[in-house]
């Protein structure tokens, strides 16, 4: 009964999932080493929404400094446009951060993905929807090569989808041979990145906030979800409570494959043209979002909600600064600096709650 | 013979007590230069503490040390190798992938040609030199991972050799070597005793502590309790000294093999694991609590790993009413209705981040769907069944929101089985599930066992302690060495356990 009362003082915090509140060493009984639970305070809470309030702060500053280029409506919406494709890769990618592995082939993938559609339009005359079918396809493939060979034959993921990436460049310039393609695309592939349905905003820009929900239901509502966390927190107990955990890893790498490919698609369909190689550029971005937002909502745990703000944060920082017309040489100082920055802060952070 | 010649080493008022257990009290021990002593004692007695003490794996809470008579800092294994002390541990200390030689030589640098290159020949001449004394012939170049596990034990005493040990510690050293292993390891350490080095013994087999040793040092709850010159020694003296006066006068019980047990539901037939299990074979009927007793190795988490199917085994099979479960697999043994809650519980038995309701829930996740069709699971009804368990199990938190790493090892396990009794399992597979628990919850712990077997269940409990088994089962197996060395029913005591253990199987 008793236990009862207490047990529904506090109140459920938002993602449930999210075993939040400090621990604190147990004042009574110093033999034992017992500690007591507390639920969240204030000061916790703000820390966990540093992330948002850098993001704020970023925004305000560009625009009281640049007002009548940055804080646009055109401005605005170009941002969110650049983001598209980058969000759509760093969510998908969040999922395998998630299940703990590794994917270092995202890159590789996304560029395969756009030129496996782009080119079996243009040289092989697929109808649009059959050249995406494709490119999914492709990607679902390279997935489970991935997550066979690690969750099966327990390789290390970081070398393994090292080497997959160079596979996966060598298959790209095997398809377009290594010559930029922008002759054949269909009409309606164009629009996928090109038209803009609501609002003036871009079509890429519905799709990848579609992408963030499905995803963040996924990892937070279903049972899969559920059982992503369990794997990601104790891969052992994991399988020692009946989850098929190797199948499940399998699931991760395909899933990241297909948004890598996804993205691809997008990307190819806005610049109407397939370039060589052009994914690379995508991988540390997709990580760098990933990790900024596991340092906030949920510290210390990857989550869609902080990858979705850090991707939209990093954005806005490269707008910003090159408004500010810096040279590209100071943008990336700028870029990384700020990244290692917010990292520091949120581990002072948490190691002060 | 004991307190004439000056001790190497003397340890004085020893103590190390970790949370819950106090590991040792008050240790005095000599250990002398060209003497063989034996260390013995049930599982838990102490002498695995004592030794990491004294190879500076772990700091004493009080007492000290004197080597040469002079007190002497264990900070580190380094610390150790310099007090001329060596150590052939359970877990081999090896490097695999490197040569002999190099692992011989390894904690003291290797021989430079020059200033900065290996001289890699005057490695292997002096590695020899150390093997030489050792009687066996392994060429120094070999990498370390091909040898057997009797060669790697003899290695790993060349490296204490190379660095001057005066004092060696073998723990277990004989666990699984063949007898004609054995009878080399035990040339080796008479030829050391010939040439000044002291060497401590710690075995379960009594038989070759009786052949080995001249003194025997005998401890029991963390104390010595007992110091023999061997030769005034019996095996069932020996047994005596290590049960303790107690064992035979307490905790005698007659097993009640009960009335209404029912059909039998787990049977375990000829169940072969190199090297761990050798042709095990029992059985456990609904309402019954079956005790697996043995010393620590003898295969009973091994045992419960293949009935559970986390390993695979090489021959036998495992069925639950009369149906076979497929070798090696977890999911279909968990389909069976076979549970296992492990005993290292802070690995495999929760997600320590998750909150209590989330491991509860982990393994019967289906069942919370919001609806049938669509694998979402309501949270609120996943609270309710939370709620209920807390309550059931009087699993004391302050909210099922509180992550499982804040509760106590108690609490832990009760979450870990309060996810199995939503499963509906028929088996119930307890590896040790009272170690690093509180007195109060041991009692709750045997309790829960009692009930589960009430309801028609079957219960395997895995202990090391053997007065709780005594105390809670209705039947006790016994293994040893990885087969079943006896199985007790009717009156039965902690001694007459201990003695099915510490037989040696050539008898």
């Amino acid at each position: 009964m008793d236990e009862q009362a207490v047990t529904g003082r506090h109140a459920q915090p938002a993602l449930a999932e999210a075993p939040t509140g400090t621990l604190e060493p147990g004042g009574a009984d110093p033999g034992t080493r017992r500690t007591r639970w507390r639920p969240p305070s204030a000061g916790h809470v703000l820390g966990r929404t540093g992330l948002l309030i850098a993001f704020a702060l970023a925004v305000l500053t560009f625009s009281l400094v640049r007002p009548d280029t940055f804080f646009t409506a055109d401005n605005l919406r170009s941002m969110l446009l650049q983001s598209g494709a980058p969000l759509i890769l760093a969510v998908g990618l969040t999922i395998l951060l998630v299940l703990g592995d590794f994917d270092l082939s995202i890159g590789s993938m996304l560029g395969l993905g756009g030129a496996s559609a782009v080119t079996m339009m243009a040289l092989h005359g697929m109808p649009w929807q059959l050249a995406i079918a494709v490119a999914i396809g492709v990607a679902v493939i390279v997935g489970l090569v991935n997550g066979v060979i690690v969750a099966y034959f327990g390789t290390s993921s970081f070398v393994t989808t090292l080497a997959m990436g160079t596979v996966l460049v060598g298959i790209e310039f095997a398809f377009t041979d290594q010559k930029t393609i922008y002759e054949g695309v269909a009409q309606t592939y164009l629009s996928l990145g090109q038209s803009a349905p609501f609002w003036g905003i871009n079509v890429q820009v519905w799709i990848a906030a579609g992408t963030a929900i499905l995803v963040w239901l996924l990892l937070e509502h279903t049972e899969i979800g559920r059982f992503f966390h369990a794997i990601g927190g104790n891969p052992d107990a994991a399988y020692f409570s009946g989850i098929a955990v190797r199948r499940l890893r399998v699931l991760g790498f395909v899933l990241v494959a297909v948004a890598a490919a996804i993205a691809g698609i997008l990307i190819t369909a806005q610049a109407g043209s397939s370039a060589p190689q052009a994914g690379i550029p995508y991988l540390l971005p997709a990580y760098a979002a990933a990790f900024l937002g596991s340092t906030s909502f949920r510290p210390g745990q990857f989550n869609v909600a902080g990858t979705v703000v850090a991707t939209l944060f990093l954005q806005v920082i490269l707008t910003g600064l090159q408004m500010l017309q810096l040279s590209t040489a100071y943008i990336n100082v700028v870029q990384g600096a700020v990244l290692i920055v917010a990292m520091l802060l949120s581990r002072l952070g948490q190691a002060r709650a | 013979m004991t307190g004439t010649s000056a001790a190497l080493a003397s340890v004085r008022g020893l103590c190390k007590s970790y949370p819950g257990v106090q590991a040792i009290r008050n240790v005095d021990l000599d250990l002398r230069a060209g003497e063989i002593t034996g260390l013995v004692g049930k599982n838990g007695a102490g002498k695995s503490t004592l030794i990491k003490v004294l190879a500076g794996l772990v700091r004493a809470d009080e007492g000290i040390v004197h080597i040469d008579g002079r007190p002497a800092r264990l900070g580190s294994p380094s610390d150790a190798a310099r007090c001329g002390l060596a150590f052939v541990h359970q877990e081999l200390a090896l490097v695999p992938d490197m040569s002999v030689a190099e692992n011989v030589l390894l904690g003291l640098g290797f021989p430079a040609r020059g200033r900065t290159l290996v001289h890699w020949s005057r490695m292997y001449r002096e590695a020899e030199k150390v093997l030489a004394r050792l009687d066996i012939a392994i060429d120094p170049r070999r990498p370390t991972r091909s040898l057997s596990i009797a060669e790697q034990r003899l290695v790993m005493l060349a490296r204490g050799l190379a660095a001057q040990a005066r004092l060696v510690v073998l723990d277990e050293p004989t666990a699984s070597l063949s007898n004609t292993e054995i009878q080399h390891l035990f040339r080796v350490v008479r030829a050391l005793r010939e040439d000044g080095v002291g060497t401590v013994f710690v075995s379960h087999r009594l038989d070759e502590i009786l052949d080995l040793t001249e003194r025997v040092v005998v401890m029991r709850d963390g104390a010595v309790v007992g110091d023999f010159a061997t030769a005034d020694l019996d095996r069932q003296g020996l047994i005596t000294a290590i049960s303790g006066p107690g064992a035979t006068a307490r905790a005698g019980r007659r097993l009640r093999r009960p009335a209404d047990a029912g059909a039998e539901v787990l049977r375990v037939e000829h169940i072969s694991r190199p090297p761990a299990l050798t042709d095990v074979s029992l059985s456990i009927r609904a309402g019954e609590v079956v005790g697996l007793a043995g010393l620590a190795g003898a295969g009973r988490t091994e045992l419960a790993r293949v009935i559970f199917g986390v390993d695979r085994p090489s021959a036998g099979t495992v069925s639950v009413r009369g149906q076979t479960v497929r070798p090696g697999r977890l999911r279909r043994a968990l389909r069976r209705g076979i549970v296992l809650l492990p005993e290292d519980r802070r690995h495999q038995g929760n997600v320590l981040d998750f909150s209590v309701q989330s491991n509860v829930t982990l393994a019967t996740l289906r069942k919370h769907r919001r609806s049938a069709r669509l694998p979402l699971p309501s949270r609120r009804s996943e609270r309710a069944v939370a709620h209920q368990m807390v309550a059931r199990l009087n699993i004391r938190i302050a909210s099922v929101d509180q992550p499982v790493r804040s509760l106590s090892g108690g609490n832990q396990q009760k979450v870990v089985l309060a996810k199995w009794l939503r499963h509906g399992a028929q088996v119930f597979l307890f590896d040790e599930p009272t170690h690093g628990v509180d007195v109060d919850g041991k009692q709750e712990m045997y309790t829960i066992m009692r009930e589960l077997a009430d309801e028609g269940r079957a219960v395997m409990f895995i202990s090391s302690e053997f007065p709780e088994l005594v105390e809670v089962c209705d039947r006790i197996v016994v293994l040893r060495n990885g087969r079943i060395a006896a199985e007790l029913e009717g009156d039965v005591s902690e001694a007459v356990i201990l003695n099915h253990c510490f037989t040696t199987d050539q008898e």
